[in-house]
């Protein structure tokens, strides 16, 4: 049985806010997914900025949830702003401008406003205008961000937003591991551009997992069919005509692998190869595509795990996994199966989870955002007591490690998988 | 080398950030277009200058003095979401966003009150009693929760616990504000003492600062009543006609105290689909009359009513005296419960619960499928009973003329001795002959209600309702008006374009 068959459903169905399905019932007409601004002209307007896109309201303590907005606090940079200023856009009471580049791009696009909003229409298409909005400024000449543009050159040259030569890609694993590898197998391990560059631990336990688990899997090394980036940063920018040609060579080389499942490490490249490739760039791939977390849930047996982690430990639901494709139980899953190990949840998870600041490439346009959702996160984790902070993403793993270090505490980062292979290695 | 000396915009932004810090003040285009309406009423949009954001009180005597000055406006602001457009700015000017003074300072549990800052919304209040106090309760209006506590207060709005602590105006023991010449007065017991335990025994000076549009002054503290949490039932008065059911809840009303109703409020069927989040059935397919909805079995009038009580044995007896009062009037009382199960799953959670929560699904209300379009606004008055009928009628009949669905609410307060209904209208914000049927409708159901409802004391915020309304003012009165908005804000500039500036 191919690994693609032996997964339920609804691991492989994608079940987040940005999936117009989701609960929609009869309650609105369905509007088009990914279109352009001129698609949601006519929604914008239902927005009274009424504020409930800047806290929860379906549990206790009515927290708050946009970090763009925390930080700057100008009704400008919450949703309900930006859903005007696109509607004043429209009507030609809002001019482009950098002033209005910024307020676009000065959002982690991590949904939880969206995810807030009683609107139907606006809770579920709000970030594909979002993203929309972006993408005109790119056509525009306004957009994005200068740093945005530096790496997004560099990505098409590199394939890679980190500014690093495509040969150090594999740098994190041996020659003659890679070369073990066969050419063709059932299951690609997407490894993406911040494990393979920045955090390499990631990339070797997770392949350290795969190895032990004995998956029939590869990694996307050989000439010609070499792994780029996702795209996922140059489309959440709005360079969507680079992220496409990114898209276009990744489905080609994990085809020539061969495999009938995709599996990666970050959250955006998910979200990317699962969604974006697909539904967005109506990319024909015939294979299927999963998370790290949700591959491995339904194959660790309790029996391989077989060392204690006694660790007291918060999960912090990356955006990408979490609200925008529905994935919350599986890191769960298996920090619970992880012997001595101790879960505790933060105040704000799953559907409320507050952003770690790394999404939406604010990181190299904004830095003190990322740096204040972060820091934010690293205070929550802290207040119930955690000893380590732990996510399913590279990204956030990247960002929440700096603000850990911040902070001046005892706390610590690890990846789930990076746990997951201190407990069976 | 020659220093270019700065023009009046120039210094003056200079001058706010020197008070509040450069990151919370903006003169930005971009920004300022989300202070120029409230982008949820049909007035007219303003411009302003300047908005700034100060973090205390301080910040807020520095920036009117400067106001003062130079001679700019001063317009308050909160959430700027007023269905009047009373956040409007008018006349340019400073606009004022108070949302980083947005703490909950005290909630005193012996003397049941919580002292907020004057930016704190229904989210902020209500989630810090339901993480610290969960056994107190607020009461809370049918507002989006990002709405503030302070307008409410201040503009005397109606909570769901209207029943026991009547209109926000009522429900304030307290205020600290500053004047528009910059100094700070406080009102209530806190002129005397730590505590904001209420508005007694010296003279109530928050009459200055309640029902004057924040043309008086910026409150920056305010003390609210706090209730204790109680088992609570709600029901659903359902009745043929407003005329058969109005008089059943006026006497529960009346009958309140000694039945534990802590709110009745009361809607036609309209607004009843439109509130309850039957988005299945579009209010166009709903006929515009009453009447021909009564011919087709529809129940038009529908009041929503919540007891509370210390033991469900109580409730218990409680409930079967208001069912025996309704049943016996012809009426029949559904548990909302059972309302509830008869609903989708997906769309209970939009049922008005009048359980302390503000309501997150408002903006929902405004969907086009459900007749609207991102404008909500209202005209109503605080009447006597006996007038609400004809008053449901008036409003029915003026908006039928314009195609337009009338949502009629209302609310009975303090044991029946305050009613107050307004018949509201929802259109597209993208349509201006849409806002322009709504200004029209509006125009002509006030004079209807000045020349016909005879205890009218009419309540709307925007400046050509203040205008019609203040012409009948008691003249000496108006007056004394004139004499103590001079007093306190001697240069004009607190939220001009309101209230005694439209005479």
């Amino acid at each position: 049985m191919k690994s693609a068959e032996l997964y339920p459903k609804e691991y492989l169905a994608g079940r987040g806010v940005t999936k117009k399905s989701t609960h929609r019932g009869d309650r609105m007409e369905p509007l088009k997914r990914f279109g352009g601004l001129k698609d949601y002209v006519d929604v914008l307007y239902y927005c009274i900025k009424c504020g409930q896109c800047r806290s929860t309201y379906q549990e206790k303590g009515r927290m708050r949830v946009c970090p763009s907005g925390e930080l700057r606090a100008f009704e400008a940079y919450y949703l309900g702003g930006k859903n005007l200023l696109l509607w004043g856009l429209a009507r030609g009471e809002v001019q482009w401008s950098d002033r209005l580049t910024h307020l676009l791009y000065h959002c982690t696009l991590c949904g939880n406003c969206a995810q807030q909003c009683q609107v139907p229409e606006i809770h579920y298409y709000a970030l594909d205008w979002l993203e929309a909005a972006r993408e005109e400024a790119v056509k525009r000449g306004v957009g994005p961000m200068p740093q945005q543009e530096r790496y997004g050159k560099h990505t098409l040259e590199e394939y890679d937003p980190y500014m690093e030569p495509h040969r150090d890609r594999w740098s994190w694993l041996r020659k003659e591991a890679r070369e073990e590898l066969p050419e063709k197998a059932d299951v690609v391990y997407f490894v993406g551009c911040t494990a393979s560059y920045r955090q390499k631990s990631i990339a070797a336990a997770t392949f350290s997992v795969l190895k032990k688990l004995e998956v029939d899997f590869t990694v996307l090394w050989r000439n010609g069919f070499d792994e780029w980036c996702c795209g996922s940063p140059l489309q959440r920018t709005g360079q969507v005509d680079r992220a496409f040609k990114l898209a276009q060579h990744n489905v080609e080389a994990i085809k020539k692998a061969g495999a009938s499942l995709v599996v990666t490490s970050c959250a955006g490249c998910y979200r990317m190869i699962k969604e974006d490739y697909k539904e967005r760039y109506g990319l024909d791939y015939g294979f299927e595509a999963l998370h790290i977390t949700s591959f491995l849930a339904a194959r660790v047996k309790k029996e391989e795990l077989k060392n204690e982690v006694r660790k007291r430990v918060t999960y912090h639901d990356p955006c990408h996994l979490g609200r925008h494709m529905g994935v919350y139980e599986e890191p769960r899953k298996l920090l619970r199966a992880i012997p001595g190990l101790e879960l505790v949840e933060m105040r704000r998870i799953k559907e409320n989870a507050w952003c770690c600041g790394a999404g939406g490439v604010v990181m190299s346009a904004f830095p003190d955002l990322a740096r204040y959702a972060s820091d934010k996160r690293i205070e929550e984790a802290i207040s119930v007591g955690a000893e380590l902070i732990s996510s399913a993403c590279p990204f956030c793993w990247r960002n929440l490690q700096e603000a850990t270090e911040r902070s001046w505490s005892s706390l610590k980062t690890l990846d789930v998988i990076e746990l997951l292979w201190e407990a069976m290695k | 080398m020659v220093v270019k000396p700065l023009n009046r915009h120039e210094r003056i932004l200079r001058e706010l950030q020197a008070i509040v810090g450069v990151q919370h003040v903006s003169d930005w285009p971009e920004v300022l277009f989300l202070y120029s309406w409230d982008f949820i009423s049909a007035e007219k949009p303003g411009t302003c200058e300047f908005v700034v954001m100060p973090s205390s009180v301080e910040e807020v005597q520095g920036i009117v003095r400067l106001a003062n000055r130079e001679r700019i406006p001063v317009i308050p602001w909160v959430s700027g979401i007023c269905t009047a457009g009373l956040c409007i700015p008018r006349e340019g000017g400073i606009v004022v966003d108070l949302r980083r003074m947005n703490r909950v300072l005290e909630v005193n549990e012996d003397d049941l009150y919580a002292l907020v800052e004057g930016g704190v919304t229904w989210a902020g209040l209500v989630g810090y009693l339901e993480e610290h106090h969960p056994d107190l309760m607020v009461g809370v209006p049918w507002a989006p929760s990002g709405t503030g506590v302070v307008p409410y207060l201040i503009t005397t709005g109606f909570g769901d616990l209207g029943m026991i602590s009547g209109t926000g105006g009522d429900s304030i023991n307290g205020l600290e504000v500053v004047l528009p010449t910059g100094e700070i007065v406080k009102c209530g017991s806190c002129m005397t003492s730590q505590y904001w335990i209420g508005r007694w025994p010296l003279p109530d000076i928050s009459g200055l600062f309640v029902g004057w549009q924040g043309t008086t002054g910026i409150v920056t503290k305010a003390a609210i009543k706090l209730y204790p949490k109680m088992p609570v039932r709600y029901y659903l008065l359902m009745a043929e006609t407003v005329e058969k059911g109005y008089p059943i809840i006026q006497r529960l009303a009346e009958r309140s105290w000694t039945l534990g109703i802590a709110d009745i409020w009361f809607n036609n069927y309209p607004f009843t689909k439109a509130h309850t989040g039957s988005r299945r059935l579009k209010l166009d397919e709903v006929p515009l009359d009453p009447d021909e909805r009564v011919k087709s079995g529809i129940p038009d009038f529908s009041a929503g009513i919540v007891v509370f009580a210390p033991s469900d044995e109580l409730l218990n007896v409680h409930e079967k005296a208001i069912s025996r009062a309704a049943i016996d009037a012809g009426a029949q009382l559904v548990p909302y419960d059972e309302v509830m199960s008869s609903m989708p799953v997906d769309e209970r959670a939009e049922l008005p619960l009048a359980s302390n929560k503000p309501i997150h699904v408002a903006p929902a209300w405004l969907s086009t499928p459900r007749g609207g379009g991102g404008i909500i606004s209202w005209v109503g008055t605080f009447l006597s009973h006996r007038e609400v009928p004809k008053f449901y009628r008036m409003g029915v009949g003026v908006f039928k003329k314009y195609d337009k669905h009338d949502l009629f609410y209302g609310r009975i307060m303090m044991h029946g001795h305050h009613v107050y209904a307004r018949h509201i209208m929802v259109c597209n914000k993208d349509d201006p002959q849409d806002l322009e049927t709504m200004r029209k409708a509006f125009f002509e159901l006030d004079d209807e209600i000045r020349k016909n409802i005879k205890s009218a004391a009419r309540y709307h915020l925007s400046p050509w309702a203040s205008r019609a309304n203040l012409s009948y003012v008691h003249g000496p009165t108006l007056v004394l008006l004139k004499k103590i908005k001079n007093l306190l804000d001697p240069n004009g500039l607190m939220n001009p374009g309101h209230l005694l500036d439209t005479l």
